[in-house]
């Protein structure tokens, strides 16, 4: 199937999302909320794009609008351009601390409003890509609560999460670095839990945090592992190398 | 003689005591001794509309209704039984008592088919329901090819009445277009307009209607399992609902062998959270399969993948009632009431500063005009008529001078407003339509999901600036910059709720501009509503000296003897506008809070 991405031709797959095609294709459209591990989140709403199909034009969201017919997607009209600085405006007065909004807020022209109310220096947009991280993993220990504007992220009750494995994925995913993770020398503390870290035997490296191990070794039906990832990783290497003798 | 005594037993009428009522009419029977020629029977019956009447008491043969009936009055009603009427409990019309519904100016223009049965049948009864050709239409559709069932419902041009007024004909055709299986049916009863009540009083008055009418939806497009998701407060509709769908399943009008075709329906009920996302056709069903009540971009609708990803019709109660009806009597003549675009008739939910509030349904196309005056009798205290907000919390604000417009789905769509649930709020000349505008979006910002940028955000900040308005910290650009993003959240937040939900600020803009630049450029409110600007002041040459705004001040502000002028101590009053309510004599006038005489 062949789309339009602003003038140029494309070739997709039915059901694929703009989102990819536009990558592929070396387009650019900027995002939040969209993590590859993740998809579906689609409530940042900064890739929003317009789409043409028989004449008619809607906004849509590039990262979760699937391409099921041959139309015509323009990522930079007037529309899309007001809408998008809206867009981004609200969620730098949500997000005053995030480096990632303000430099996409430079980047595509956002004027300041000076009349919105701002909270308080944090980072978080409220994507929910950490408690969907987490509880992918069946972790669960951070989730979204509330609605409307009471929305938040965080661990039950606020209070250090019984569940939690201190395994940082949500740290990894969030895309504006909202979540604080203290590594200090033999513990890494997150949503206010210390959990000690365990030591690789081979290069003495944090292999990672001792609840996160017996976790991941429970799921494998292993026991626990003694080595960091890059140790074990190489040791790998190394068997392979010695049965192919290369 | 044969007496059958109807006494309404919906919500409303049972907050007001009709369950002692029916008690005491039957101790009265009881006491008055049995008599070989009047027969008589008690029915509770479900909502009759008119609930600030309730408890509302209809003798049949005849349908002589009594309104705000005690129990004390039982005695005479038994008594005078196919005798006189007992006057007192007469509902009284500019001074002249009326005797039946028929002679009464709030039900005589309305046109019921969706609440054909309510106040007729006792709802716990399927009995009541078949003597109304109750699940006939079943019985026809059961013979009848799909494709047919589906051509006679969009022959009758039926419409959603959940709110967008998506062709009812058009999605059960999709459906049954698709060869997945299972396909599922969901009946909408989460109804979180605040002040909406029309499908509580469907599933609560004639709960097999409604599942008669998914029934005929299930054989359309073949589907074996169906839900009806109703709201958790709902206690007497889940109650109706839950006895009506065994007494059904136990008829062989449900389950598995529907009239012994070999065809069936599964039906069950879930019970809703509350949350009026929840409502949401993406998020209802998110919630019926156990997962957070939160949508989903409908990229791909939920008639292809509903339910668990499978073909699903979700229609709203009211849609679903006036089925039986189409399939009975034909879509053609089902089409022959309201307009051409709108078919049918419309439930609304008449309230605010009207005279008479209650359920009313009319065929689409009347006017606002009819609702509000004919039906609705008017403005209470004869006041001035300033706006109508329809169609729920994101619906709009439509001004006086457009009372003759016709009420369908797309004049009101057209004007900013919407069709929405059939929500109906009568405004007078005491209410602010800046304050009107923050109060639906404070209910908004509180009630959407909170998931996507647009709705939640931009939400925060409209509230934020119509609340400094209201407060007299609004700023020049202000009206400007709740347009700017209300066009942001109208055009690019995920689901329907951001997506109307700036309608009530951006009506009220259109048609009251004036009252936001009063408030924002001379901190005034013309309406004398908005607390913190407002002050009221006593004009000594109007006031009678009748004590009634001492009485109503709950801070005792006002100081005066009888039949002297009032004052008002401004160190004291909260500007709760509570006497000027209770004033008869129009003696009170707002002012600019700090003493300012409002112009006007
Ligand atoms: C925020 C929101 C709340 C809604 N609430 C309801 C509701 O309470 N009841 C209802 O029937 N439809 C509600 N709807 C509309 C439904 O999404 C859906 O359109 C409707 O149930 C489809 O049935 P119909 O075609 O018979 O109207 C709501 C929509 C939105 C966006
Ligand atoms: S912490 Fe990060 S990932 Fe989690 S909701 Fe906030 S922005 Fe998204
Ligand atoms: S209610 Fe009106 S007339 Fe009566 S005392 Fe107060 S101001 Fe005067
Ligand atoms: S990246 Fe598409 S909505 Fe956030
Ligand atoms: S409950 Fe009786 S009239 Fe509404």
């Amino acid at each position: 199937m062949l789309i339009k991405i602003d003038g140029k031709e494309c070739g997709c797959k039915h059901g694929e999302f703009i989102l990819e095609v536009a990558k592929r294709n070396g387009i650019e459209i900027p995002n939040l909320c969209h993590h590859e591990g993740l998809p579906g989140q689609g409530c940042c709403r900064v890739c929003i794009v317009e789409v043409e199909i028989n004449g008619w034009r809607n906004i849509v969201t590039a990262c979760v609008y699937p391409l099921e017919r041959e139309c015509e997607v323009f990522t930079n009209s007037p529309r899309v351009i007001k809408q998008r600085a809206m867009v981004l405006a609200l969620l730098h007065s949500l997000a005053p601390g995030s480096s990632e909004v303000s430099e996409l807020c430079e980047k595509y022209n956002v004027p300041s409003y000076r009349r919105f109310v701002k909270k308080n220096d944090t980072k978080c947009i409220l994507c929910g890509l950490c408690a969907k991280a987490c509880e992918s993993l069946g972790t669960g220990a951070i989730s979204t609560v509330n609605r409307g504007t009471g929305k938040a992220v965080t661990t039950p009750y606020g209070e250090p999460s019984y569940e939690c494995v201190g395994c940082a994925s949500c740290a990894k995913v969030c895309p504006t670095g909202a979540i604080m993770v203290e590594e200090g020398a033999g513990s890494r503390k997150i949503w206010g839990k210390k959990i000690p870290l365990l030591k690789c035997k081979k290069c003495g490296e944090p292999a990672g945090t001792y609840m996160e191990l017996r976790r991941a070794a429970e799921k494998l039906g292993e026991g626990m592992p003694e080595l960091c990832e890059a140790c074990r990783k190489k040791e790998i290497a190394e068997k392979l190398a010695s049965i192919y003798g290369y | 003689m044969n007496y059958t005594i109807l006494v309404c037993c919906g919500t409303g009428c049972i907050a007001s005591g009709s369950l002692s009522v029916v008690e005491a009419l039957q101790n009265e029977i009881n006491s008055q001794g049995a008599n070989a020629e009047v027969l008589k029977q008690i029915k509770k019956t479900g909502c009759n509309g008119f609930c600030e009447n309730g408890p509302i008491v209809k003798i049949m043969p005849g349908g002589i209704s009594y309104y705000k009936v005690k129990p004390k009055d039982a005695k005479a009603i038994i008594a005078q039984l196919g005798d006189e009427p007992v006057e007192a409990l007469l509902y009284r019309d500019k001074g002249k008592a009326v005797l039946t519904q028929k002679e009464n100016p709030f039900y005589a223009p309305q046109v019921k088919v969706a609440l054909r049965n309510i106040g007729e049948i006792d709802p716990c009864s399927l009995d009541d329901y078949l003597a109304r050709g109750g699940y006939d239409a079943l019985k026809k559709a059961i013979n009848m090819p799909p494709n047919d069932i589906i051509a006679e419902v969009e022959a009758s041009g039926l419409r959603g009445r959940g709110g967008a007024g998506f062709p009812t004909g058009r999605k059960w055709r999709t459906a049954a277009g698709y060869d997945n299986y299972p396909k599922y049916v969901v009946c909408n009863g989460d109804e979180g307009d605040p002040g909406a009540f029309m499908d509580r009083s469907i599933l609560e008055g004639d709960p097999h209607t409604v599942l008669e009418g998914m029934a005929i939806c299930a054989l359309a497009i073949g589907a074996n399992e169906g839900y009806l998701y109703i709201r958790d407060e709902y206690g007497l509709a889940l109650k109706h609902v839950e006895k009506a769908i065994c007494d059904a399943e136990a008829a062989g009008f449900l389950g598995s062998n529907i009239f012994g075709s070999g065809k069936g329906l599964n039906l069950s009920v879930v019970r809703g959270g509350g949350a009026f996302v929840c409502g949401e056709s993406t998020a209802l069903m998110a919630s019926i399969e156990g997962r957070v009540g939160e949508p989903r971009a409908k990229y791909i609708r939920s008639v292809q993948r509903g339910l668990w990803n499978m073909p699903t019709v979700l229609n709203n109660v009211e849609t679903l009632a006036n089925i039986p009806v189409i399939i009975n009597n034909g879509g053609k003549n089902f089409a022959s009431l309201g307009t051409e675009k709108s078919a049918g008739t419309k439930v609304f939910a008449l309230v605010g500063k009207v005279k008479r509030t209650g359920l009313v349904e009319v065929p689409m196309g009347c006017s606002l005009r009819h609702l509000i005056y004919d039906i609705g009798g008017g403005i209470i205290g004869g006041r001035p008529f300033k706006a109508v907000q329809t169609g729920g919390p994101s619906g709009g604000c439509i001004p006086a001078d457009m009372l003759n417009l016709p009420v369908d789905f797309d004049t009101l769509t057209s004007y900013g407003a919407m069709m929405g649930s059939g929500g109906m709020i009568i405004m007078d000349d005491r209410s602010c339509m800046v304050e009107v505008a923050r109060y639906y979006v404070n209910f908004l910002a509180g009630e959407s999901c909170g998931k996507c940028t647009p709705c939640r955000e931009g939400l925060r900040q409209m509230l934020a600036i119509l609340t400094d308005i209201c407060e007299g910290r609004g700023k020049e650009g202000d009206v400007e910059l709740l347009e700017e993003i209300s066009e942001t959240v109208l055009d690019s937040s995920l689901c329907a709720l951001g997506k109307s939900a700036p309608n009530p600020v951006i009506t009220t803009i259109k048609y009251f501009r004036g009252e936001y630049d009063a408030h924002i450029k001379e901190k005034k409110c013309p309406a004398g509503v908005c607390t913190a600007i407002t002050g009221f002041e006593i004009d000594a040459a109007k006031c009678t000296g009748c004590t009634l705004c001492k009485k109503s001040c709950p801070v005792s502000a006002i100081s005066g003897t009888a039949k002297s002028a009032h004052e008002i101590n401004k160190n004291i009053c909260i500007s709760c506008g509570a006497c000027r309510e209770a004033c008869r004599f129009e003696a009170i006038k707002t002012v600019q809070k700090g003493g300012l005489a409002n112009a006007d």
